[in-house]
């Protein structure tokens, strides 16, 4: 795959050892290794930091009160005013499926922007089959 | 330590206005399926094309509504307080995990069944076997459960003896699959939510509304309550130690990932990006009842306590494990509410169960006809044959399901937990290391699926088996268990904390100790992470396929 892009592509980032990693439109994602702790192109690095990031936040808001209820019962159980919960049961029966619910939508939009900041169209093929994976390629860099 | 057998304060009798419901609700299933039936696969593709976000969110919204969410839930929460709560922590917040880790990436490799997913993926009839014996047990212990709701529940509308009555409604979900196949029924899965959604709130709004509890949101109205209901209802750590707590919890969220039954609902989507979006109105649609349903539980409890004028939680004349079961139709009886309405609840839970059974009796028995008897025993099978093998399996899976759900060892929603921690610890894994790591290989899946179905079958042989084998059961003693640690360490209900990283690290030490995984099967993963979009018919496998000029990947 060797097509010129313009110099000044956003997508071609220095490499911490020097090399240059070639833009997204010159990737053969076909020729790149999967390993989800040694992400091998700039979208799955970028993808993989959406994925962590909110992954740490899911944890928390639904490990986080039940393991503080674990260790500080008395500041955890005291009664919410007005709604009348003891605080621990409020955060985990209704905090934490709808913090993950939350999540869940940040983390979809935050993954529609890398499609746009990749130029990706998920719409921009039919359903026949493209006749490769380069012409899918292609067309994503089209769209752009 | 095995569960009493029926709901002693349920008014058990013959009722027709319920009997109708319950009938309507299951003709309407059907009927709606007929209308919108499609004759083959190539129409269901076509048909897919239009299926968007909020629909296939509400399919899996349907798939998810098993009598363990509409009435296990509401139970677990009446009986075991703060530890009900990590079932509704387990079965929610998974779904968060499965849209980062697997949604997307599923649709894109573009294989929706376990057997099929890992049959491909690791290019081995064994380990498709493997998946297949595992889904099989997923569905079987799933089952039971079901087969306990729709026995307990229907017992409040036909009014029949808990035995018969689980041997009827057996019969009903048989019939019920027998006549969907007959009429090639699609389900319509939408159409499913709405009904039984309906059937679920209108209990919790009605109940709420009618006892002066709450007016808008019963969801958080029902906090007032709290301080009424004893400190067993809230009080943390009261039931269940901690790391039980965070076992189940845990366990329920690597289930929810590795149930066949979630997977196959990107089947029909038309790119990835609608495979996360309708993943999290699928969430969406399943808190509207996992919001609710603890408002239930409180409303019931309370509503018990006013009626038997004893504590729920007493020793003598408190709440039965069963009536905690069918706590959700108790609260509307209690209430006083008119026949027909208690009937529409018990209803909803009915035809939840059913609907679950059918389809659970489905899926095991093409993972017996196919990927057990055509893969390993007969490859030559004949159609007919493998017909004939499917039937086999359902009417032997029915009649299994049904004697066990005689005397069952646990709550509804604790044996759908089983299958839950057994799914976590077999395929998660598979499904995890096989999407994002490229090198998982054959030797590596078949030691770790191997490993996760020891660990699993021998903790529920530690502590399920002694309530029912009697040599087992005196070798148990005192304790319930044959090995007490390990029942504390590696509970049925929790096994996946423990097995499903001990599965991980013994799958990835397995795959980098034997031969790397072909070219092709790499390729394959790598497309599944490609961020170029793929035709709606596209599986990983035909683009490798086709970028190879034109080779097909080895099957084995």
């Amino acid at each position: 795959m060797s097509r010129d892009t313009p110099a000044d592509r956003e997508e071609s980032t220095i490499q911490p050892d020097g090399g240059t990693e070639p833009a997204h439109e010159e990737i053969n994602y076909l020729d790149r290794e999967v390993n989800l702790l040694r992400p091998s192109t700039p979208f799955m690095r970028d993808h993989l930091k959406i994925i962590w990031s909110s992954f740490v936040l899911w944890a928390l808001v639904v490990f986080g009160p039940v393991t503080l209820t674990a260790l500080a019962p008395e500041m955890m159980t005291v009664q919410m005013p007005v709604l009348g919960f003891p605080l621990h049961y409020f955060l985990v029966s209704l905090g934490a499926p709808t913090g993950a619910l939350i999540l869940a939508i940040v983390y979809t939009r935050y993954r529609d922007g890398l499609d746009q900041k990749y130029g990706i169209d998920p719409d921009s093929v039919e359903s026949t089959a493209p006749e490769t994976g380069e012409a899918t390629a292609a067309d994503g860099g089209v769209e752009q | 330590m095995t569960v009493p057998l029926q709901a002693e304060a349920l008014d058990i009798s013959f009722k027709l206005v319920p009997a109708i419901i319950v009938f309507l609700m299951m003709a309407s299933f059907l009927v709606i399926g007929y209308v919108f039936k499609v004759a083959d696969t190539e129409g269901m593709w076509v048909a897919g094309r239009g299926i968007g976000n909020i629909e296939n969110g509400m399919a899996i919204g349907a798939n998810w509504m098993s009598a363990a969410s509409y009435l296990g839930l509401a139970g677990l929460v009446a009986l075991s307080g703060f530890y009900g709560l990590a079932f509704i922590v387990g079965w929610t917040t998974g779904y968060f995990i499965l849209l980062i880790f697997l949604a997307a990436q599923m649709r894109r490799f573009g294989k929706y069944t376990a057997p099929d997913f890992v049959g491909d993926r690791f290019n081995s009839p064994t380990a498709r076997a493997l998946a297949a014996f595992t889904t099989l047990l997923i569905a079987y212990v799933y089952s039971v459960g079901q087969a306990r709701g729709m026995g307990l529940v229907g017992q409040y509308v036909f009014g029949l003896d808990i035995i018969p009555m689980i041997v009827v409604m057996m019969t009903i979900t048989v019939g019920y699959l027998a006549l969907s196949g007959m009429l090639g029924a699609t389900k319509n899965m939408a159409v499913q939510y709405t009904i039984l959604i309906v059937a679920f709130l209108a209990g919790v709004y009605v109940v709420g509304f009618s006892q002066g509890y709450s007016t808008i949101l019963p969801q958080i109205e029902y906090g007032a309550l709290m301080a009424d209901l004893g400190r067993e209802f809230s009080a943390p750590f009261v039931n269940q130690p901690f790391y039980i707590w965070i076992a189940t919890a845990f366990s329920l969220i690597v289930g929810t990932c590795g149930l066949p039954h979630v997977l196959v609902r990107f089947y029909t989507v038309r790119s990835e990006r609608v495979a996360r979006w309708s993943c999290v109105w699928g969430l969406f649609f399943i808190l509207l009842l996992y919001w609710a349903s603890p408002a239930m539980a409180a409303f019931g409890v309370d509503l018990f306590q006013a009626t038997t004028g004893a504590s729920a939680y007493a020793a003598e004349g408190g709440m039965s494990g069963a009536e905690g079961d069918v706590i959700v139709v108790l609260a509307a009886q209690f209430a006083n509410l008119p026949t027909w309405f208690v009937g529409l609840v018990a209803a909803g839970a009915m035809a939840a169960a059913i609907a679950t059974t059918a389809g659970l009796f489905i899926t095991a028995s093409s993972a017996v006809a196919h990927d057990i008897y055509t893969e390993l025993i007969n490859p030559e099978a004949t159609q007919r044959q493998q017909v004939l093998i499917g039937r086999g399996t359902i009417i032997g899976m029915g009649a299994l399901v049904t004697v066990t759900a005689f005397n069952p060892p646990a709550l509804i929603g604790e044996l759908v937990a089983y299958a839950f921690s057994l799914a976590g610890v077999v395929l998660f894994p598979m499904f995890f290391l096989g999407l994002w790591w490229e090198n998982t290989n054959r030797q590596g899946a078949l030691a770790g699926m191997v490993l996760g179905l020891l660990i699993w079958i021998t903790s529920i042989i530690n502590s399920v088996l002694p309530n029912y084998i009697g040599a087992l059961g005196a070798a148990a003693g005192e304790s319930g268990a044959l090995v007490p640690i390990y029942a504390q360490y590696v509970p049925p209900i929790g096994a996946a904390l423990i097995g499903t990283p001990v599965v991980f690290v013994v799958t990835i030490a397995v795959s980098l100790a034997t031969p790397e995984p072909p070219l092709e099967t790499k390729k394959m993963v790598r497309q599944c992470h490609s961020p170029e979009p793929m035709g709606q018919q596209e599986t990983a496998a035909d683009v490798v396929g086709d970028s190879t000029s034109g080779g097909t990947p080895a099957d084995d």
